[in-house]
């Protein structure tokens, strides 16, 4: 338990502080609490790919997107043919709409589409002998790729409006009430950060790890690199998906800004000022810019975009290790000087 | 529509990528510097045309030329301030540049507002030959792309600043022992590519709205073209150029500006996954 507390201090108070939000506040604050939730759990999952394998993915949105799309739309079809689709005179669900009709389905394909689109893109990149940057550029001509799909197939995606008028909690059918779902999004990411802290404590996450300090070396291990890069690309994918899915009935409605470049900078913002490379940092990021976005941007909107990115040359320059992991050196540092004047005496 | 309409419309659709991934081909090519604020770049030089043409009503070449000024200063802050100590870590330099892409899109909307502004063209006037029809504006903008490239060329390979921005992307410490100022050399050489690209801010601005997102698009076409056809070569830059130009325009008359998206996206991957060096392939030492 000790130990538990030591290692965790920060994760553990961030948990107490999530669970006790919805007895001190109202409806509106339960909401965007729990959309600060489902970020983190997005964050967790592209500092998975950035923080551990040291690929920057400038598009990860379309994970996200694609998930949230999925079940959005599933949602948008319960009714039969949606008012978007009945603008162009469609009378009928088509053909490759039709699985969206079980939610079920929505769900698993929500799961499965994002790991697939991560698996052929990383093996496509992984495999060549091109430098992470190609991977960031293509990454980012794929969120904007998306987007524009996203955008102009208005018919069935309703386009730059996105889809609106979404139920808000209807998990197997009934209904839940907001501080239910909240708890629902809560513990799933919990099960996500538990999930990421064992697999890159594991001897896969260890591979992962040296990969990204140094490759040549571990390739000449014996190791497949790409192998390696490929599979944290994927599970990322498939958190990213999960992530979205959460997202679609806490926010009430889905647009290609949470599938394209928008969301994609974001989300690296979160990681990079929380801290990538350790699981919580990039969930501290989240939450931290999200609470400042909520203060500043209805105030100030023309200086907060200018204020979050001379945050991120800032933090380039000046924090590399983001928030918490300069935190974690700095008091390390100051603790183990501490045990050491104690042991000295 | 015709098909030879087409391919004279996917010619000038290259040349305007290629002037806009000339810039690119010294900041990457050369220089290996991953700028994400080069979309940035070229909007900031459309909208110096838009205030110097537009508004303050000069005449368009003192706003090219003052498209280059601006940007070029902008380029060498941006050296100066960020980019001078993030050399060789390409990761935090497209963080970096990430940064800045969105500081300048905000500056320019808080200065000119978020609506779309349109600079009047300086050429007007269609030449018809047969069936095929080009703007003047078009034809003006292929030979001045033809022009920047050469020049770009002449600077790079024929005079003293050319041989010493070579000299210092092939062996830096070697410079440094033979007394170049090589941080000089990279702030010039950055806002040399800086400038180009706002240059060419100005003649897209002749094409199309000026808004402060115009730059993503090129930004991200520009890329594909460098990489496609090969770092670090101006000739494959310019084939990267018309490739993607061609097949752009080509494929939106077959299968929609999205389908041809998807394709040139696909056919781009796996370029990178089966000749990651590029069409044109530099002889390293």
């Amino acid at each position: 338990m000790k130990q538990l507390w030591k290692n965790h201090t920060v994760s553990l108070l961030l948990l107490l502080y999530l669970a006790l939000t919805p007895m001190f506040s109202n409806a509106f604050g339960v909401e965007l609490t729990g959309k600060f939730i489902v970020l983190m759990i997005f964050a967790i999952a592209l500092d998975l790919v950035w923080g551990y394998a040291g690929l920057l993915s400038l598009g990860h949105a379309v994970f996200f997107g694609l998930g949230g799309y999925m079940l959005a739309l599933s949602y948008s079809l319960q009714k039969g043919v949606p008012s978007f689709m009945a603008r162009f005179q469609i009378t009928e669900i088509p053909l490759f709409m039709k699985p969206l009709t079980s939610i079920p389905m929505a769900f698993v394909l929500g799961l499965v589409l994002p790991s697939v689109i991560a698996f052929v893109i990383g093996y496509f990149i992984f495999k060549s002998k091109v430098s992470g940057v190609y991977f960031s550029l293509i990454t980012l001509a794929l969120a904007k790729l998306f987007e524009m799909i996203a955008i102009n197939n208005q018919a069935y995606t309703g386009g730059f409006n996105g889809l609106m008028g979404l139920p808000r909690f209807p998990i197997g059918g009934k209904p839940m009430e907001l501080d239910s779902y909240y708890y629902l999004v809560l513990a799933i990411a919990v099960v996500v950060y538990l999930f990421a802290h064992w697999l890159m404590n594991s001897r896969f996450g260890k591979i992962v790890k040296s990969i990204r300090e140094n490759e040549p070396r571990i390739a000449f291990l014996g190791y497949n690199v790409a192998h390696y890069k490929i599979f944290v690309f994927v599970i990322s994918g498939f958190i990213s998906g999960l992530a979205g899915m959460l997202y679609v009935p806490m926010n009430g409605f889905f647009s290609p800004n949470e599938i394209g470049l928008a969301l994609s900078t974001m989300i690296v913002v979160y990681v990079a000022i929380g801290g990538r490379g350790t699981i919580i940092g990039p969930a501290i990021g989240a939450f931290l810019i999200n609470l400042l976005q909520n203060e500043l941007s209805e105030q100030y909107p023309a200086f907060w975009q200018l204020l979050l990115g001379l945050i991120i040359v800032l933090v380039v320059l000046f924090f590399p290790k983001g928030i918490y992991g300069t935190l974690q050196e700095k008091l390390g540092a100051w603790l183990a000087q501490f045990r050491l004047r104690r042991e000295g005496k | 529509m015709n098909v030879m309409q087409q391919i004279v419309d996917g010619v000038s659709v290259s040349s305007s990528l290629l002037l806009v991934a000339l810039g690119l081909a010294i900041t990457f090519g050369i220089m290996k510097i991953i700028n994400l604020a080069h979309g940035e770049l070229i909007m900031v030089g459309a909208y110096t045309t838009y205030a110097v043409n537009t508004v303050a009503k000069l005449p368009f070449f003192v706003a090219v030329i003052a498209a280059f000024v601006v940007t070029a200063i902008v380029g060498a802050l941006m050296e100066r301030f960020v980019l001078r100590s993030l050399y060789g870590r390409p990761m935090e330099t497209l963080l970096a540049t990430f940064g800045i892409s969105i500081m300048l899109q905000q500056i320019v909307r808080i200065l000119f507002g978020a609506t779309n502004k349109a600079v009047i063209s300086p050429i007007s006037g269609t030449l018809t030959l047969g069936n095929i029809v080009i703007p003047y504006l078009r034809l003006f903008i292929i030979v001045f792309s033809i022009l920047m490239l050469l020049l770009t060329a002449y600077i790079l390979f024929r005079t003293k600043f050319g041989m010493l921005v070579r000299t210092v992307s092939q062996n830096r410490s070697m410079s440094d022992c033979l007394g170049i100022n090589t941080s000089r050399i990279d702030l010039l050489t950055f806002s040399f590519g800086a400038g180009i690209t706002g240059v060419a801010g100005a003649i897209v601005a002749t094409l199309r709205n000026v808004s402060p997102t115009m730059g993503i698009e090129y930004m991200i076409d520009s890329f594909l073209a460098v990489v496609l056809g090969g770092v670090g070569s101006l000739v494959g830059t310019a084939i990267g150029s018309v490739i993607i130009g061609e097949a752009s325009q080509l494929l939106t008359f077959v299968g929609g500006e999205i389908g041809a998206r998807i394709i040139i996206f696909v056919l781009v991957i796996i370029v990178i996954r089966f000749r990651p060096e590029g069409i044109i392939k530099l002889e390293s030492r």
